[in-house]
């Protein structure tokens, strides 16, 4: 319990704008504040990872929003340090789930007489506006490195992004990755070499 | 410490940079839905753990409610077969003297008379009456 004592509160407390919660211990609070701060620090991340897994935006928020809860509601009670690994193996299972089921549902809409577009969402214009924080000819190069690499790791094997995703961008060690997916230390190994030898064979012009 | 448990490369790092970039150009929308799912998973993580000591709130009316049924169980099973619980007047006699003592303990008048019962007091004035009633004759 004394490792959460430490911990800022950059958040509101979530709980107690619910009036149906009621929490009197003081360490259930603390640990309430904990988890919303682990899961105010993952959710960007775990939506870029789910987005490179599932190349939809509503989806990957739903599987992100879906780990979310599985983790609240199942491991709230371990400890903290457990609390990445387990999030990244909620959400990679849920990701497989959800690319499985669009499997399916893609075979059968294809057998279907009808079918139109209308998944295709508008583009929000808001959203996508530039960050203005950043000279253009920088922003451009930046978007045009950006472009390329969430194309390349979104073509990688699943298993080799995963690898990739985990180690790069939300800075898991081997162990935990290893924890996340489900497989040995060795085989994380494995698919993060592999991962970045395609990755440099694409675009090393651009990163080198 | 180093997450990683090797030095990254310039590859690496390159990437890992424009990953980051790719992470805070993620769009207000997005960043609130997020914001709102993690919420109500906190939410949901504050109700799952209740306090201990809520579930000795229903103890009283739990061991009311055992104790009651506990009653019906002992009185149903002392009940003889194929008998109406409760008997008419007509049917009061030496065989059913509980019958009696029912009556007797629902009637308060009663009771404070038996209380305060004064036996030779009584005596007396039936002797009393007799000895009249014998000068009369």
């Amino acid at each position: 319990m004394s490792e959460f004592a430490t911990l800022a509160s950059p958040y509101s407390m979530p709980a107690a704008l619910h009036g149906d919660v009621d929490l009197t211990d003081s360490s259930q609070q603390t640990r309430s504040r904990a988890l919303n701060q682990f899961l105010a620090g993952v959710e960007l991340k775990a939506f870029k990872i789910a987005q490179a897994g599932l190349r939809h935006e509503d989806d990957a928020h739903d599987a992100v929003q879906d780990a979310m809860l599985q983790l609240a509601r199942a491991y709230a009670d371990r400890p903290a340090e457990e609390w990445k690994p387990l999030f990244y193996r909620i959400l990679e299972n849920r990701i497989r789930d959800m690319q499985r089921r669009r499997t399916v549902r893609g075979r059968v809409i294809a057998w279907l007489p009808f079918r139109g577009d209308e998944d295709e969402d508008e583009p929000d214009l808001i959203a996508q506006a530039p960050s203005p924080d950043l000279e253009p000819p920088q922003r451009l190069e930046l978007d045009q490195a950006m472009s390329v690499l969430e194309k390349a790791v979104g073509e990688l094997p699943r298993r080799q992004q995963q690898a990739f995703l985990l180690r790069a961008l939300e800075g898991l060690d081997v162990a935990e990755t290893a924890t996340a997916m489900g497989c040995s230390e060795g085989s994380v190994k494995t698919h993060y070499f592999r991962a970045v030898q395609t990755l440099r064979a694409q675009l090393g012009d651009l990163y080198v | 410490m180093n997450p990683l448990d090797e030095p990254l490369t310039a590859f690496e790092r390159n990437a890992r940079t424009v990953l980051e970039e790719s992470v805070r150009r993620i769009d207000g929308r997005t960043r609130s839905r997020l914001n709102q799912a993690r919420q109500a998973a906190v939410a949901a993580a504050a109700k799952k753990r209740a306090p201990w000591w809520r579930g000795f709130t229903l103890m009283p009316a739990a061991g009311a409610a055992a104790a009651a049924v506990l009653v019906m169980v002992v009185m149903w099973q002392r009940q003889p077969v194929g008998e109406l619980p409760l008997l008419e007047a007509s049917q009061v006699s030496a065989e059913h003297p509980a019958v009696e003592d029912i009556d007797l303990l629902a009637d308060g008048d009663a009771m404070e008379m038996m209380e305060g019962w004064d036996g030779s007091f009584y005596e007396w004035a039936a002797a009393q009456n007799d000895a009249s009633g014998e000068s009369n004759s």
